[in-house]
């Protein structure tokens, strides 16, 4: 009798959300697979920690869907997010985002203006962001509001990124205002602009894992143990002819049928041998970003969850209160104001002590809560080199071959956010990820089976 | 071995209460590869504070329940006041004597050629509704049996003097091709393996023999207004399947079976259940709620009317599938393109 040899295993470089869901489907179907995760622990962005105060921090993303909890079996220890609002800070005033944005007359006499215009004019589909937000928004709240955020956020001249940047923005006035009204009914936070793969609906809002939404990646890792190894470098992925056949980890070449990357996308031509065809991602940028956690005394100290800051007084782009959203992430009594920061890597904030960043958001935001400084209790700034995925003009079109095609190697994938080199919060990582992943499991179940 | 996709859990996992859940793939096409649909709970028992997600395969169109309770759950989300277990005349008062006009009608037709000592069984019987409907005004010579997993349906239906069989059909020990006729009424959608079950039908019934399935239509409207979450025939989460015509034929036809009819019946229930199921989920007062039931009268009377313009045109809330066991040697072919 002839034993078939089992197929040789996938590498899954990264185990955070995405390497931990492709992980997960790739058990489901039998099918072989070795994760390898750099640090000494998984979850990667998705992490959570709770402080010695009683102050929960979460890296990445502060809730999740109680869509993707069902889908994890994870519903009952989720938390319902009653909830969630953006308000945008203009002239020393907070306007709600979006609608409150409607009703001021001067944005909406410019928009109507614009679209006359544009359509009398019959214009050119916009070439760059700024050109969107202005086509789409009118030119007085895309100069006032939307572009000063994109070029704080992003750290370029807007007429240098590419217009896909709009057009990930959340559907419809009319859904919104209907997804609105049915969270007020409802008092749920419903999920709106959250989820680009899966249709937006009423009966999608915001829950909170009892134990952080690192927990997700927990759930996701149970059972795994046999097949992930901590602590452990890919230090090469190597190609032949249009294939990965083995990746080099611990200084030894494993035989793989595929890999799954979730390596910044930029990083992984630097991984790969024996092909070029991923040098065009090498160029791809990502904004470092500071994120200055602030606990301070009080509850409510901004007038929403998110406060937007276009202009150009603040040196932040963005302040979030989630106590007001999640209670729970702060002892009563107490909260914690983050305070993102675009920044390069090298520069003055970046090269900032921790004490320093913090004085210096506590002086930024003194607009917004006078007494700041007073209420201090304590910070804690976590610093990123590769914040958000930045679209830029110049390689729009290898972003967008990267999203159709994939690599340009067949069985290598790069997938999560900072893999698909994409916007994408929790539920879009998990949904996006199985999409990727299927194909391939498609291709590797046959001979999964014949084994 | 059936022709369909033979369900096989891989994924195991425990939810926050200890209610034990498992992964599946669709167990009509055999793939897993399925948009999510729709989230709820169980509005209706509340027997765990767990969230439910139906998803729909994007091959075969299949809907169903991942993940889903695992078989060490039943016990938990089917409670002692579960209606298939306690449907009693005193409760129901005049719900219970038209429900049993209606039914037995409707059992009649299954039933018009059959012979004078035919076998029958009732899979899934629950406390014996229909086998004593049958036992009042079927043919004296009828040998009537039940087969039920759940002991408290089995302990109902034989304090009512029925001959029930405890266990799936599946593992009872039935004698193969010895029934006339199988009923699944409002069963098949609750079974882990719908077409292990199908096939197993499908050997005791006799050649020509025939199955009648009757369960919840995702075709209708109610369905289409209310798919997202509050829909009564998802049941959360005690219905693991659910199927539109085609899905129910080619899952009949994969498994041996011909598709002698298809069609569609008024219910009101499905309609009734979504809007208690809205009003539990908004937090209405109980006396509002208690409007919306299997014994609010004026509920029941208001949807019977409106499934009745539905199911004219063909889009009743029930889905009915007569189904039979083709002569020995006999190829289905398929109009649903499941055929085996």
């Amino acid at each position: 009798m002839s034993a078939r040899r089992d197929p040789a295993p996938v590498a899954i470089v990264g185990g955070g959300l995405a390497g931990l869901t492709a992980a997960h489907a790739l058990r489901h179907h039998g099918i072989p697979f070795r994760l390898f995760e750099a640090s000494d622990r998984l979850a990667g962005l998705a992490r959570s920690f709770r402080d010695a105060d009683g102050f929960s921090h979460d890296f990445g993303a502060h809730f999740v869907t109680n869509r993707l909890a069902a889908a994890l079996g994870m519903g009952a220890e989720c938390r319902t997010v009653h909830h969630y609002g953006e308000v945008v800070r203009l002239d020393g005033e907070d306007i709600g985002y979006p609608l409150g944005l409607l009703g001021v007359p001067r944005f909406d006499v410019s928009a109507a203006w614009t679209r006359l215009r544009d359509a009398v004019a019959s214009s050119p589909a916009p070439g760059d962001a700024a050109a969107w937000f202005r086509h789409n928004y009118g030119e007085a709240l895309a100069d006032e509001v939307a572009l000063p955020l994109l070029e704080a956020w992003s750290g370029q001249p807007a007429d240098r990124l590419a217009p896909a940047v709009g057009e990930k923005l959340p559907g419809g006035l009319l859904e919104t205002l209907w997804l609105k009204l049915a969270g007020r009914l409802t008092d749920r936070a419903v999920a709106i602009g959250y989820c680009g793969a899966l249709p937006q609906s009423a009966s999608v809002w915001h829950v909170y894992p009892e134990h952080g939404v690192g927990s997700i990646c927990a759930r996701l890792a149970e059972g795994l143990d046999d097949a992930v190894s901590l602590g452990t470098r890919v230090q090469r992925i190597h190609v032949e002819g249009d294939r990965a056949v083995s990746v080099r980890v611990n200084d030894q070449d494993l035989p793989v049928s595929a890999v799954i990357s979730t390596a910044p996308i930029h990083i992984l031509p630097r991984l790969v041998e024996g092909t070029d065809a991923l040098e065009r991602f090498a160029r791809f940028r990502f904004r470092p970003m500071i994120l200055a956690n602030l606990n301070l005394e009080g509850r409510h100290l901004l007038s929403d969850t998110v406060v937007w800051l276009p202009e150009k007084d603040f040196a932040s782009y963005r302040v979030t209160e989630a106590p007001i959203s999640m209670p729970w992430l702060a002892p009563e009594g107490k909260t914690t104001l983050t305070v993102d920061i675009g920044c390069e890597v090298g520069d003055d904030w970046w090269k900032a002590s921790d004490d320093d960043i913090a004085r210096h958001c506590l002086e930024d935001i003194a607009p917004l809560v006078p007494d700041a400084a007073a209420r201090h209790l304590g910070h804690r700034v976590l610093r990123t080199p590769i914040g958000y995925p930045v679209f830029m003009r110049a390689y729009e079109a290898d972003r967008l071959r990267l999203a159709l095609d994939g690599t340009g190697v067949d069985n290598l994938l790069s997938v999560g956010r900072n893999g698909a080199f994409d916007h994408l919060l929790m539920e879009d990582v998990y949904c996006r990820t199985l999409a990727q992943v299927q194909p391939l499991i498609d291709d590797l179940l046959p001979a999964v089976r014949a084994a | 071995m059936n022709a369909t996709h033979a369900q096989t859990p891989t994924g195991s996992m425990r939810s926050a209460e200890g209610l034990p859940i498992e992964e599946v793939d669709c167990p009509l096409c055999g793939r897993d590869d399925a948009e999510p649909i729709a989230v709820g709970e169980d509005f209706e028992y509340r027997t765990t504070r767990d969230t439910w997600r139906m998803v729909r395969c994007r091959r075969c169109r299949l809907v169903y329940l991942n993940p889903r309770p695992a078989p060490a759950a039943l016990d938990d989300i089917y409670p002692d006041s579960y209606h298939a277990f306690d449907f009693e005349p005193e409760r129901y008062g005049l719900i219970h004597a038209v429900r049993s006009r209606l039914e037995t009608r409707r059992l009649r037709r299954w039933c018009r050629r059959l012979p004078k000592s035919a076998r029958i069984l009732d899979v899934g019987c629950g406390d014996g509704f229909h086998l004593r409907l049958l036992q009042r005004h079927g043919r004296p010579g009828w040998q009537l049996e039940g087969v039920d997993p759940s002991p408290r349906a089995v302990e109902a239906a034989h304090d009512a003097g029925l001959t029930v069989h405890a266990g799936t059909v599946e593992q009872a020990g039935l004698p193969r091709a010895q029934y006339d006729l199988a009923l699944m009424i409002m069963t098949i959608e609750h079974m882990a393996d719908p077409a292990a079950t199908l096939e197993a039908v499908r050997q005791l019934l006799k050649p020509r023999g025939r199955l009648v399935v009757v369960t919840d239509n995702v075709d209708t409207i109610d369905f289409r207004v209310f798919g997202r979450r509050h829909w009564g025939g998802y049941h959360f989460p005690r219905h693991f399947h659910l199927f539109d015509a085609d899905t129910l034929g080619a899952l009949a036809e994969a498994n041996g079976f011909r598709v002698r009819r298809m069609e569609t019946a008024v219910s009101p229930v499905n309609a009734v259940y979504s809007v208690r199921n809205l009003l539990v989920d908004l937090g209405a007062p109980r006396r509002v709620v208690e409007r919306f039931g299997l014994d609010a009268l004026v509920g029941l009377g208001v949807f019977t009317a409106v499934d009745a313009l539905q199911a004219a045109f063909d889009h009743g809330s029930v889905l009915t599938a007569i189904l039979e066991r083709p002569a020995n040697g006999h190829v289905v072919r398929g109009r649903f393109g499941g055929a085996a």
